[in-house]
Order: structure tokens, then sequence, then C-alpha cells
């Protein structure tokens, strides 16, 4: 039985998936982080937070927490492509009977159902907490997560191919998780942001991929009355760019020596 | 007096072997760094306009003044407890049975490694501390220099925390779990980021928050500085949180003597 191109791209994928459950302590540390940033955070923060600002921080925060998560899991394959560089591991993907693009695909959709697969506990959490998803906000709901998880797996791939020293690889890699993380619009609304810092800091926070995907979570969950649909052109927009720039640094890093 | 003499030198060499692994990580030292100077900066104002400061009898500039004292004392935490996979890998690498089979006695080999531990990270966290006197405007010699102590003593305790559950557990995998959900949760659950009166209703919370060393150290250093600002915001009376920070370092240390005297030997790293 011949194995499709197809059949490749999802091999590559469940090895990199298979891999994620193997990291059990990580995956402990990350769950911890994000229940807790939810149960503990948001709720303490709910009774002291300006009410005329976030009338409900934990509602306010829960599908943030979704996007962080999200984010975070997804971002985590930029682990394992950092030591494969290191150890040379790559030499070996790259004798596999699989083109380049199809392996480069497959760690992209690995890294993509690390992220859909890791959100799924936060996704129910977020419908207890705030409210569920129609039928109509569930589409969009499930497009975010694929957009947001496919541009995060692909930068972390691109940012860890970078270099072969781990120093410069995991430099790389936290300030680029740090970024995204504070500047966002997970913990503060943008007149927060926009009432504190000087322009144009707030706007360019607001368009971060996580900013964007954390604002439609919270339209899917009702937290938000209505959706700019200009949030899902522009997350479509830093999907594809991260997508394909991210994908061509790792095509040309693959066999840089 | 001149086994006394030996067993100071030999502490005094633990104190420098834990120093020059802190420094060689540099890695961890950018990435420190750029935590600290976010949480500071772009999360801790936006948190500091957030929070109604009124509510806790604060303005927003209390607020700050607040937080901040409450994140270097989180990132101290955090950096001290990290030790436990420096501890982690010494034992994947033999280290550990290097150092047992030194002539040296087990007490000092245990407290050289909490006092060693306890100094790299708090000397490590000093940039961040200068950081946080001057963003806070409390320029008090008195207060930087008991802070210091302070908060020595809190890293050692904690030092002698993370060595005795490393040694205890034994396991690479286990430690980094409970470590990770260590750090996420007492963080969180501490007066870190509010105080302690705020969480009166949810009573777990409350009662973890004012057992949590974390919110000790946190409320101490703020009372250095602002004995009147926020004297009515501590979990505890100035004394009775120096003697719990003392109580930990002491009781922490001597828990550490007795893993490595007692459940060290005999190897078992899984």
């Amino acid at each position: 039985m011949e194995i499709t191109n197809i059949d490749k791209v999802f091999l590559i994928a469940k090895r990199d998936l298979d891999r994620f459950w193997q990291s059990k302590q990580w995956l402990a540390g990350q769950i911890a982080m994000n229940l807790a940033d939810i149960f503990i955070f948001a709720l303490i923060f709910r009774g002291i937070v300006r009410r005329d600002l976030i009338p409900d921080y934990l509602k306010f925060m829960t599908p943030g927490a979704v996007a962080l998560a999200t984010f975070v899991a997804a971002f985590s394959i930029g682990r394992e492509v950092g030591m494969e560089i290191r150890r040379n591991t790559v030499e070996y993907l790259l004798t596999l009977p699989v083109s380049r693009q199809n392996l480069v695909l497959g760690r992209v959709l690995g890294g993509m159902l690390r992220g859909l697969i890791y959100q799924l506990v936060f996704l129910v959490l977020a419908s207890i907490i705030d409210s569920p998803p129609t039928l109509v906000q569930l589409p969009v709901l499930v497009a975010t997560s694929v957009l947001l998880t496919m541009s995060m797996s692909s930068l972390a791939i691109a940012v860890s191919s970078i270099s072969r020293d781990f120093n410069i690889q995991a430099t790389f890699r936290a300030l680029t998780y740090y970024l995204l993380f504070f500047f966002s619009n997970v913990f503060y609304t943008k007149q927060v942001l926009a009432l504190r810092f000087p322009h144009p800091l707030p706007e360019i926070i607001s368009i971060t991929p996580i900013s964007i995907a954390a604002d439609i979570y919270r339209w899917c969950f009702n937290y938000y009355q209505q959706l700019d649909p200009q949030n899902l052109v522009l997350l479509a927009i830093w999907s594809l760019a991260l997508t394909l720039l991210a994908s061509a640094t790792y095509l040309r890093n693959l066999t840089k020596r | 007096m001149n086994s006394l003499a030996t067993a100071l030198r030999q502490i005094f060499l633990l104190v420098q072997w834990d120093l020059t692994k802190i420094l060689r990580r540099v890695i961890f030292v950018v990435m420190r760094a750029t935590w600290f100077a976010v949480q500071v900066s772009v999360f801790g104002l936006a948190l500091a306009y957030m929070v109604s400061a009124r509510s806790l009898g604060l303005d927003t500039q209390a607020y700050y003044k607040f937080y901040l004292f409450g994140i270097y004392t989180s990132i101290l935490f955090s950096i001290t407890a990290s030790r436990a996979y420096d501890i982690a890998e010494e034992f994947e690498e033999g280290i550990i049975e290097y150092h047992l089979s030194l002539p040296m006695n087990r007490k000092v080999l245990a407290i050289g490694r909490a006092v060693g531990g306890g100094i790299a990270s708090t000397l490590f966290t000093l940039p961040m501390f200068a950081t946080v006197v001057v963003l806070a405007q409390e320029f008090s010699i008195e207060a930087i220099l008991i802070s210091i102590i302070a908060s020595l003593a809190f890293s050692i305790g904690i030092a002698g925390l993370v060595i005795s559950i490393t040694l205890s557990i034994k396991s690479g995998d286990a430690t980094d779990i409970l470590m990770g959900a260590l750090d996420a949760i007492l963080v969180r659950l501490s007066t870190v980021f509010y105080p302690a009166v705020v969480i009166k209703s949810i009573a777990p919370y409350y009662y973890s928050v004012i057992a949590n060393p974390v919110s000790h150290l946190a409320d101490l250093l703020r009372l250095f500085y602002s004995f009147e600002e926020f004297k009515a915001l501590a979990i505890a009376s100035p004394l009775a949180l120096a003697s719990y920070i003392v109580g930990l370092s002491i009781g922490f240390s001597f828990l550490a003597v007795y893993v490595v005297e007692k459940k060290l030997e005999g190897g078992g790293w899984r």
C-alpha cells in the first residue's frame, strides 16, 4: 500500500504529538499555571479591579487564558525543533522519504494539534465561567484556534531554528514568548492600555495575534456582544504571513551548516 | 575551634560552588531579567491603573509600590526554587555522589548548599532589587540593609526546602512537576499581587496566603520601607513576620541536614 503525501504529513505531525504527551512535567506545570491564572489570579482580582473599567475580571480574563493556553501549547514545539538542530537529529529527519515541504508542513501541523488538543479543557472552562458559544459562534471559535495555533507553532519553529547554539535559541524563544505574553490584552483591556501608555503602544498591543484571538474568544464566549470582523481578517493575515515566513526560515535552516 | 574553622572553610567552598554555577547560566539571567523588566513596566503599570486602590486604602502610586516589593519577592522565590533543577542535574551527572564522597561532614554539606543557594540567588536578584528601590523611590539605607538580610534569610530557607524536596523524591520528572506547580500556585496564593484582606471571603485561599512564606517576605519588605502606608494590609506585625522568616531559614536548613544525613545515601535516582 502506497503512503500518500498527506499520510506522510500526518505521520510527522503524529510524531510531534506523541512527544507532547511524553513531556508530562512540562504539561503538569503548564496546566497548573493556566488554572492558577483563572481560579486564583482572576478570581481574586475580580474583587479589586475597578468595575468601571472591567465589570467582571474573571469573565474577562478566562477567554484570554484560553488564548494564552493555546499559544503556549502550540509554541512548545520550538523546544523540540531546537533540540533536533543541536543534536543533529535533523539529519535523520532529512533522510526520511518525505519532501522537505511536507516535513515542514507536518511540523507546523504537529504544533497546531498540540495547541488545539491542549485548549479543549480550557474551552469547557470558558463555557462554564462565561457562557457556551452558539452554533454561529462555534465555527468562528474553531477558525480562530486553527489560525492562532498555526501561526504560533510556525513562529516557534522558525525562532528555534535560527541558531545551533542553545543559549541563542532559548533567548530568542523566551523573548518572543514574553513579548507575546505580556504585550497582549489578555490581562488588561484596550481602554486601560490607552489610558496608561503613550501611543502607539496600545494600538500595537491590540493587533498582536494573541490580543486578536483573545478578543474573538471573548465574543465567542459572549463576554463581548459584537465581533469586529476586521479581527478575523487580521488574524488570518498574521497566520498566513507567519506560517509562510516561518516555513521558509525552517526550510532554509534545515540544511544550513 | 579548629573543627569550626574547617567547617566554615568548607561552607565557604560550597558557597563558591553555587555562585560559580549561577554565574554560568547566562541564558537564565537574560530570561529572568527580561521577565522582570516587563513585569515592573507594562504589566505592573497597567495593573496599578486597573486596581481600585482606594478600596484597599491606597492610591495608585502606593499600589504600584506594593506591587514592586511583591514582584521582587516572587522573583527571588522563583530563582531560589530553580536551584531544584540544578540539584536534579547534579544528581543525574553523579555530582551529588561526588559531594557525598568528599571529606566533609554531611551537616556541613547540607548547610553549605542551603547557604550557597541562598547567597547565589540573593546576589543574582540584587540588580532587580536596586531597580525596585529606585522605582519605589525608597532610599533608606537601614531599610535597604535589613531588606537584603531578610531576603537572604528567606532565600536560604527556600533553598533548604528545595534541597530537601529534590533529594527526597529523587526524580528529575517529579522535581520538574512539583517545582512548576509550586511556583505557579505559591506566587499567586500570596500577597505578591493583592493584600490578604481582599481574600478574606475565600477561606482556603486566605489561610494559604497567610501561611505562605512568599507573603511573609513581601509584607516584611513593604513594612521596612513604608510602615505607615502598609501596616493595615500586612498579614502580621513586623516582629512576627521577621520571626517567621528566621524560623523558615533555620527550620528548612535543618530539614536539608536531616534529608542529606538520612535519605540521600544509596542513590536511587529515577
